[in-house]
């Protein structure tokens, strides 16, 4: 009977130490239990991290010079603990083929913040005609002035995507070669009559979204509302890609986590990105 | 602004004196300063958001600390709030969200802080001007007692701080210093 008071003495310890929020320190702010100094908070504390440029705690900034300043073991356990290991599914081989690739003695890769080679994925919403809808915005980091802004590079929507679809085969219509001769009267026909006047553009034509959105912006058809989510795309690893997120959930495995690891053969990131900008 | 002064001063005459005027680089000592006064602000803007959450705080008390809060930061900032259950962010102007705290329906009203924080490093705009993000944790909890309920919420903030460097004229000398004014917050609910 004796073991129970015992017992009773380790329940409340373990739940001091398991429950959030649960317990203050002398200044009366709120203990972590460890959860927030896990989570990985910004991407700038991921680039340190996969660097190892800072301690353990986060507290500390190494800089060149600094003992610990890219520490092999400090890096290891580091990127163990950037992955997604809930919902991802990254194989286990395939992380530690890529930890060891980038830790390498001979030829280790680090993160750069301005070394390009990465760009952010931004789920938005926006009123197009009245209605609420997703567009998608891809930035990334330029130089500028005396440093760095980020700018659009790319737009995704829908309903562009589906404006211009250039037929092929005996489905393409077309301005016979002759039409100089009759001073291209028929152009009416293309474009009044045909609800694919795409035909009528060069091989290789690729409208610009970027373009149209920020036309449809200007011309008050398109209206911001918010910001649903961001992501971002590194191809900075040579011959690999990875995608960052942001994980919001109970637990150790959170913040800005590695949710989904490719290793890369040749040609394999222009499929990637046709991918991701959804480009057929 | 004033009680700023001092440290900043302090800060100036102890790390930088010969580097004015040739680098505009901050070094890391530099920096550590400045993530000193930049979370003296953020702790000042804690305690200005306990103050204003708390029940207890009287009307024009709330409002004179609101105006003391709004001066740490530069004109234009947003509060960007999101919940667990929509991802979407609500954009509030700063004012607009110390009104809504205040006007919170709870009778009892808690407001603490984590004490754990996370300072990213300061990047360079095109302007000149450099830009940080300090991260914080907040636990919310709001009781009202006719309704029987009690809301509790952790949120994580993460804060923009702008650092400029300003003059000042003191006994004939133009003495120049390194400034922090905090911006955008985003404002996101954990599931802790």
């Amino acid at each position: 009977m004796r073991i129970i008071p015992l017992i009773t003495l380790i329940t409340i310890f373990l739940s001091i130490h398991t429950a959030p929020g649960q317990t203050f320190n002398s200044s009366g702010r709120v203990v972590d239990d460890g959860r927030f100094a896990a989570a990985t908070k910004q991407v700038n504390q991921f680039f340190r991290r996969f660097n190892a440029e800072e301690s353990k705690e986060g507290d500390q900034r190494y800089r060149p010079g600094d003992e610990k300043y890219r520490n092999v073991d400090l890096r290891k356990s580091f990127i163990n603990i950037l992955f997604d290991n809930e919902t991802s599914g990254i194989s286990n081989d395939l992380k530690r083929e890529f930890i060891s690739f980038v830790v390498s003695d001979t030829y280790p890769q680090y993160l750069n913040f301005h070394g390009g080679d990465w760009f952010a994925e931004v789920n938005t919403v926006f009123t197009y005609n009245g209605q609420r809808q997703e567009v998608v915005l891809f930035l990334k980091l330029q130089p500028q002035g005396l440093g760095y802004e980020w700018v659009i590079e790319n737009v995704n929507f829908e309903p562009f995507a589906d404006a211009f679809d250039k037929p092929t085969g005996d489905d393409k219509k077309f301005l016979h070669p002759l039409s100089h001769e009759l001073g291209f009267m028929n152009l009416r026909k293309a474009i009044v009559e045909d609800s694919r006047p795409e035909s009528y553009t060069p091989d290789g034509y690729k409208p610009d979204f970027l373009t149209l959105f920020l036309f449809e912006i200007k011309s008050e058809r398109m209206k911001f509302e918010t910001v649903k989510d961001t992501r971002f795309h590194f191809f900075q690893i040579d011959k690999w890609y990875f995608e960052l997120a942001q994980f919001n959930r109970p637990g150790f495995n959170t913040g800005w986590l590695i949710a989904n690891l490719m290793k890369l053969e040749d040609g394999d990131r222009e499929i990637i990105l046709d991918y991701i900008y959804d480009r057929n | 602004m004033k009680k700023y002064i001092p440290s900043l001063l302090i800060f100036f005459l102890a790390t930088s004196i010969s580097v004015f005027a040739q680098d505009e680089s901050i070094s890391p000592q530099r920096k550590q300063a400045i993530d000193s006064l930049a979370l003296e602000k953020v702790k000042d803007l804690s305690k200005y958001i306990s103050i204003i959450g708390s029940k207890e705080t009287q009307f024009s008390e709330a409002t004179r600390v609101m105006d003391r809060a709004e001066e740490l930061f530069a004109p234009d900032a947003e509060m960007g709030v999101s919940s667990i259950n929509t991802n979407e962010i609500a954009y509030y102007k700063i004012r607009r969200y110390f009104e809504r705290l205040m006007a919170l329906n709870y009778d009892r009203v808690n407001i603490s802080w984590y004490d754990i924080h996370y300072i990213s490093d300061l990047e360079r705009q095109p302007d000149g001007r450099y830009v940080g993000v300090i991260t914080i944790y907040q636990r919310f909890e709001g009781t009202s007692q006719e309704a029987g309920l009690n809301y509790r919420d952790t949120t994580k903030k993460d804060i923009t701080i702008y650092v400029e460097k300003k003059q000042t004229q003191i006994s004939g000398r133009t003495i120049e210093f390194w400034d922090v004014l905090l911006g955008d917050v985003r404002v996101t609910e954990t599931s802790a």
